[in-house]
């Protein structure tokens, strides 16, 4: 960092005083009501407070600390760092696939301070942040330069193939989805997008012969939930049967039977949902799916409102991570597509889970805060 | 980016944004430089400018992609919970039984919710015998939250039940995350006061249901099984009429009877340990009806352990799998001819040299080396005269003629049944032809030899098989016509000759005229070619052939000789015996008693001779036995002799055939077809 960079982010940064007020405070408490509506759901998955619904709700307070002090740190700072993140998560994605720890038929988790971490959810932040650092200077010209799209593209590539390997599906569909809004919102040709979604979509059958057993499973499940109503449906059905009981009002909090006699399996992790839809009906999972409608929203705004490139990619891809991660999880429990390990978040029991997002948060919020800043680099190469 | 936007500590002409902190604070920190070169506009801000627009647009693009997904996403919830909410099935509910004594109080609106008042139907045999019934069972769990010291919950448990594990109920009952753990699934009603005497807090007891079949291995292919959440399993009627059970709390009747499905399967273990066979198969079907009385597969197991069986013990050989038929198909092969009157019964074909095409070479078991009448070719079992008949029929009309017995397209069988392999139309050519006449070069599961058999026997009716009883006050069932009366009458004859002078006669019991045809076939060796030393031994029988009731098959699979047999495994010695005596024991038990009173009269009208001529009083010349004479048997009194049998005519159908019969002997048609017999193919008949 030259001296001259180093005033320059100097002379446009504005005190911590000044940055707190700079925090949106309406979507902070819009994500304290997120995650009320978690405690609320975990409370009636365990019973009572014990065991899912109060460490949710202290890990909820660190995250929001993390969150904040994370939204202090000037973006430029963390755009400095994005390649030394991707870096990072490669390591860690190239870690747990020797060394991880393997359950539930995958090689996903690694241990870290008494928490399971998924280092597949930190890379896809890192991707985001890599991603539109290479692009914040982009112009139209460059977009059109398949040389210039190269590198971002591996970039893309390396984690969604490590992934893939773990096995990891849904994730790997995730981070590439991911991963290519940033290039969208970087402004990649159209033709290019519709170049791409067709190879998707053709890759498919193909990709299909080459799934784990599990995963085939989950897809032939979702066709026809019937065919294995004790194995990979029994999920499927008995969540479908879960919102289907809770009817326009839903029975009542605590009242869910699919809930309290254990027909639910994971109801507390990735079908937290169904037990919203129980107790709460249609009125409720509309209320909370509106609130989470209202965050990606808000995310999205805040990338319209930022002045810089990078933050606008950035939010831009954390909302869509936040996006999909919502739409994945409630297409899952309503059985319109194939189940993977995906959490609701900051309502599914979940620690690591929720930490991930609430960094990506703190991401978002930092580009909210540091909306207006210059970026000092660029000129010399524009 | 540069721009009004930016925050100018020194309060610079540039407007502040209205969110800035200058704006809100009136100043910031920083350095006091003013970079005034920052505020023209470049070539490269305007790139970036449009850069940010375009990403701007992107943006809105995206947020539209968002709110649409959302709505799709919200719609669908509203379809799922509000406009077509899923609704439990009653046997999902058996997987996490409830906490809830729900099945002793079915008034909990909850339970009634889930449907607990639904047990799965029973499932009986045709006089009501239970075959498959649900009972009410106790079983044990707990909630570890409550258990106070889980130890000595442990100790106290193994008093009552020893089976339990010492570490894996202690690992159970500790594991606090959890808030539900079973211990013991099924428990009896003392063992429960037994428990609940404890007085552990935190043990509960669950009511659930049972899936028994009683009779366990008896019918356990036909039933299939159930999981341990009650789910049919298996290939069988707890499966395929899985929802039928459900939903429908009245008993499902099965056409079995137990009575006939035990003895068959008491004779087929005798037989298959008495032949050292890999595998065994039998079937008992009302040739009136098509409904099946008995169906049996081995190696079988307990329908009580489905968890428990392999694949092998789970298949139903009856349908689940294809075997060459063997000389049993010969059956079909003469009443084709003599259907489509291409062969008269008292023709013949020589049957001196064993026929030669492509790489088959067909050659007799126990080779007479002559010329043999119609009747000797199927008491004798000869392979080269059944070829010869084939050939005579043609391919396109044996094609069709299996095609209306049903032995081309899977069984109309409620339970899932194997599909025959048959050569393609193409492909059917004259070497298919000659072998399918005497049943290799097709594979068929034994219920499509048994449906077939019964149509040749039951006067020419096909009767699709069926596993149920049909519903009282139902019309009877009714078959398609597949064959002239006249042609059943005298192919019955033909099958009572094999059991009274051909190699079925261990088949015989007195009094029930036996009729039927043995089948030994190759066992084919992977792709191509035929094991050397592995066949099915197979018999086809029907009784009583003076009127036709029910229809027995019994197989064994690789039956191997012993001493008994003199060194034979064909299913003259090892299958037609045990098909004797499942008749023996199972006919009285269908209400069949012998008929020695008659026994005269009706083996008179049952008789047919092996050779034309040999009746008393007969006055037309026949040939000499033995090798076949020189001179022509006479064939004068032929007027309906058909054309040369590769020439025939497919269309129009010929005239019913007269029934020879030895009181009548001038009435066969004679004609000697040894010469056609003889001839060799040539390139263009094959078409």
């Amino acid at each position: 960092m030259s001296v001259t960079e180093r005033r320059l982010i100097r002379e446009t940064s504005f005190g911590l005083t000044g940055k707190l007020w700079q925090v949106s405070w309406l979507y902070v408490l819009l994500l304290c009501a997120l995650a009320s509506v978690g405690y609320v759901a975990l409370y009636s998955a365990g019973g009572g407070a014990e065991p899912y619904a109060s460490r949710h709700i202290l890990r909820f307070a660190f995250g929001l600390t993390l969150m904040l002090s994370i939204a202090m740190v000037d973006i430029r700072f963390i755009a400095r760092l994005s390649w030394v993140a991707y870096a990072g998560g490669v390591i860690l994605l190239l870690m747990v696939a020797h060394m991880g720890h393997v359950g539930k038929g995958a090689q996903r988790w690694i241990d870290l301070g008494g928490m399971q971490w998924q280092p597949s959810e930190f890379m896809k932040l890192a991707l985001i942040l890599a991603l539109a650092s290479w692009f914040h200077r982009a112009s139209w010209e460059r977009m059109g330069n398949p040389l210039f799209l190269l590198p971002p593209a591996l970039a893309v590539l390396v984690p969604v193939g490590l992934i893939l390997k773990q096995p990891n599906l849904g994730t790997a569909v995730i981070t590439a989805v991911v991963g290519a809004t940033v290039f969208l919102g970087a402004g990649l040709r159209w033709w290019k997008v519709v170049v791409l979604v067709g190879a998707a979509a053709a890759a498919v059958p193909l990709a299909y012969n080459h799934l784990h057993d599990y995963q085939r499973a989950r897809i032939t499940t979702f066709l026809n939930p019937e065919s294995d109503p004790l194995g990979a449906g029994y999920n499927i059905i008995q969540s479908k049967i879960a919102l289907g009981s809770g009817g326009m009002w839903g029975k009542g909090f605590m009242q869910g039977t699919q809930n309290h006699l254990n027909f639910l399996p994971e109801k507390q992790t990735d079908f937290v949902f169904t037990i919203i839809a129980e107790e709460f009906g249609l009125a409720g999972t509309l209320a909370v799916l509106g609130l989470l409608t209202v965050l990606v929203f808000g995310g999205m705004l805040m990338a319209l409102r930022c002045r810089h490139q990078y933050g606008r990619l950035v939010a831009l891809g954390i909302s869509m991570n936040f996006f999909m991660y919502v739409f994945v999880n409630v297409a899952m429990v309503m059985g319109a597509i194939p189940v993977g390990g995906v959490p609701l978040p900051l309502i599914s029991h979940g620690g690591s889970a929720m930490i991930m997002v609430m960094i990506a948060f703190g991401v978002l919020m930092s580009v909210y805060v540091h909306r207006d800043v210059e970026f000092s680099d660029g000129r010399e190469d524009g | 980016m540069t721009g009004p936007a930016k925050p100018r500590p020194d309060g610079s002409p540039a407007a502040p944004d209205p969110f800035s902190p200058v704006r809100r604070f009136g100043t910031t920190l920083g350095g006091s430089q003013p970079q005034t070169e920052h505020v023209r506009v470049t070539g490269p801000d305007l790139a970036r400018r449009a850069a940010m627009d375009r990403t701007r647009d992107r943006l809105l693009i995206a947020a539209g992609g968002f709110a649409l997904l959302f709505g799709l996403v919200m719609l669908r919830l509203a379809d799922a919970t509000v406009i077509r909410p899923a609704h439990p099935k009653a046997a999902a509910v058996l997987r996490h039984e409830t906490p809830l004594p729900a099945l002793r109080l079915p008034t909990i609106p909850a339970a009634l919710d889930l449907g607990l008042h639904t047990g799965r139907a029973m499932v009986t045999d045709r006089n009501g015998e239970l075959l498959a019934v649900s009972l009410p069972t106790v079983g044990l769990y707990a909630n570890p939250r409550e258990i106070v010291d889980a130890s000595d919950a442990v100790q106290k448990l193994r008093t009552v039940l020893p089976r339990l594990e010492v570490d894996e109920t202690l690992a159970r009952l500790s594991d606090t995350g959890k808030q539900f753990v079973y211990l013991a699934r099924q428990i009896t009603g003392h063992e429960e006061q037994a428990i609940n005497g404890l007085g552990l807090p935190g043990v509960y007891f669950q009511s659930g249901e049972r899936r028994r079949y009683p009779l366990g291995r008896v019918a356990a292919q036909v039933l299939g099984g159930v999981d341990v959440d009650g789910h049919g399993v298996g290939g069988g009627v707890e499966k395929i009429f899985e929802k039928r059970l459900r939903d429908d709390p009245s008993p499902l009747h099965l056409s079995l009877d137990v009575r006939v499905q035990a003895v068959v399967r008491d004779e087929l273990v005798h037989a298959m340990e008495d032949f050292s066979a890999i595998a065994a198969c039998g079937i008992v079907m009302d040739v009136r009806t098509g409904e099946v009385l008995a169906m049996v597969s081995l190696p079988d197991y307990d329908a009580n352990d489905f968890a428990s069986t392999t694949t092998e013990q789970q298949v139903n050989r009856a349908i689940g799998r294809d075997y060459e038929p063997g000389s049993t198909f010969k059956l079909q092969t003469v009443s084709m001819a003599l259907d489509a009157g291409t062969v008269n019964i008292w023709n013949g074909f020589d049957a001196t040299y064993p026929i030669h095409i492509g790489r088959y070479s067909i050659s007799d078991f126990k080779p007479k080396a002559r010329f043999l009448y119609v009747p000797e070719i199927i008491a004798f079992s000869s392979n080269i005269g059944a070829a010869h008949m084939a050939e005579a029929v043609g391919a396109d009309r044996q094609r069709q003629w299996l095609g209306h017995m049903g032995m081309l397209d899977r069984l109309g069988f409620e339970l899932p049944s194997a599909e025959p392999r048959a050569p393609s139309e193409a492909k059917w050519k004259l070497a298919s032809t000659l072998t399918i006449g005497f049943g290799q070069g097709i594979a068929v599961t034994p219920l499509h030899v048994v449906a077939g058999t019964a149509a040749v026997a039951n006067g020419g009716i096909y009767m699709q098989p069926t596993i149920l009883t049909p519903e009282e006050g139902a019309p009877p069932r009714s078959g398609v016509r597949v064959m002239q009366q006249s042609t059943s009458d005298t192919v019955r004859k033909l099958m009572r000759l094999v059991v009274t002078q051909g190699f079925g006669q261990a088949a015989e019991v007195p009094g029930y005229y036996v009729g039927g045809k043995t089948g030994t076939a190759q066992k084919t060796a992977g792709g191509r070619g035929y094991k050397a030393d592995a066949r099915v031994s197979a018999f086809m029988g029907v009784f009583p052939m003076n009127a036709p009731r029910y229809a027995v098959y019994m197989m064994l699979d690789e039956p191997k000789a012993n001493a008994s047999t003199h060194g034979y495994a064909t299913a003259g010695w090892v299958s037609a015996p045990a098909a004797g005596r499942v008749i023996a024991r199972a006919a009285p038990m269908l209400g069949l008693l012998p008929d020695t009173d008659n026994a005269s009269a009706i083996a008179q009208a049952l008789n047919i001779p092996l050779q034309p001529g040999h009746p008393p009083g007969a006055k037309v010349a026949i040939p000499p036995p033995g090798p076949p004479a020189k001179e022509t048997p006479m064939a004068k009194n032929a007027p309906r002799a058909p054309a040369a049998p590769l020439g025939a005519p497919t269309g129009a159908p010929l005239p019913a055939l007269a029934i020879p019969t030895p009181a009548t002997p001038a009435e066969p048609i004679l004609r000697d077809l040894r010469h056609e017999a003889l001839y060799v193919a040539p390139a263009n008949a094959v078409r």
